[in-house]
């Protein structure tokens, strides 16, 4: 006669499966941290980046946006006070004598100056 | 989606907080993580009798959940039976990797956790947990996974076919055939394990 043949082996069964229910799984601390850990790196990988970050990205990082502020800083300088060397490209678009930034500066001061003395 | 935020975690289904993860909430994934690794731990463990290969499988898992988490469609199915399927497939992986590295002659079977000398000093209680784990490794793979699903799990049979990708039916008999199956492997072991009175 066979385990399966026998009245109470169903019982039997069933009350090992039973304790195998209720014997406590152990879930490691490192394995829950290891799982958050995981969690967290996807979340930062789905996370967008900020605007500043995205332009700095699109324009090729910090070399070329440390190139382009040079290159922005320059042109605002050669704007504002043109080397002798080069025609002042007001005049060359116009076709007139225009004055300078600095010229039309110079005025207002002596204007100013002539204001305060008066007074 | 704001309501969900002014309500405590531990009322909200797990789809909810998965779908709060996927939103930034970190606490959410922590409490899902609280609900699902234990029914993950127990079923690598079952299924592949090794602790450590447990944490492996459980925490893959729930890596693939994480990733996923953004396209996760609540109402479809419930996490904790895909996490089950994923895990399950995970440790059929690793069993027929180490079916295939013996070569084929050791089944799919972990060590014999309770063969040493010495094992009926043990705990009666430990000796049934370690003679049930021994028989479960002896089962034919699909067998197992029904019976570790339905009987240790405690998971419905409609459920099961959902993880197992067959129906219900094959389920039952999956589940039949592999509780014959212990009841004749644990035959032998009736009186050493206290089942028999005289």
């Amino acid at each position: 006669m066979n385990m399966a043949d026998k009245g109470d082996d169903h019982h039997d069964l069933e009350a090992m499966f039973a304790a195998a229910r209720q014997r406590p799984v152990d879930v490691p601390n490192d394995l829950m941290a290891r799982v958050l850990a995981d969690a967290d790196r996807i979340a930062a990988m789905r996370r967008p980046a900020p605007l500043w970050q995205q332009v700095r990205d699109a324009l090729g990082g910090w070399p070329a946006v440390g190139g382009l502020v040079a290159a922005s800083v320059a042109g605002v300088w050669i704007g504002v006070a043109p080397p002798s060397a080069l025609p002042d490209p007001a005049e060359l678009f116009f076709g007139t004598q225009t004055s300078s930034v600095s010229d039309t500066l110079s005025d207002g001061f002596f204007d100013m100056a002539a204001i305060l003395e008066e007074s | 989606m704001m309501w969900m935020f002014r309500s405590s975690l531990g009322s909200r289904s797990d789809g909810e907080l998965l779908a709060l993860y996927a939103h930034g909430d970190s606490a959410a994934a922590k409490e899902l993580s609280r609900r699902l690794l234990p029914a993950l731990m127990g079923l690598g463990v079952r299924m592949l009798g090794d602790a450590t290969e447990a944490e492996d499988v459980v925490q893959e898992t729930m890596l693939r959940l994480w990733r996923m988490a953004p396209d996760w469609q609540d109402g479809q199915a419930k996490v904790s039976t895909w996490a089950y399927r994923v895990a399950m497939n995970l440790c059929t992986d690793r069993l027929r990797k180490r079916r295939h590295l013996s070569g084929g002659t050791l089944d799919d079977a972990p060590e014999p956790m309770d063969d040493a000398p010495g094992a009926e000093a043990r705990l009666q209680d430990g000796a049934r947990h370690d003679a049930l784990q021994n028989a479960l490794a002896a089962l034919p793979e699909r067998q197992r996974q029904a019976v570790v699903l339905r009987h240790l799990e405690g998971l419905s049979n409609p459920e099961i076919a959902v993880i197992m990708d067959i129906g219900v039916e094959a389920v039952e008999s999956l589940s039949a055939r592999g509780r014959r199956s212990l009841k004749q492997a644990l035959e032998g072991r009736r009186a050493e394990l206290g089942y028999e009175h005289g």
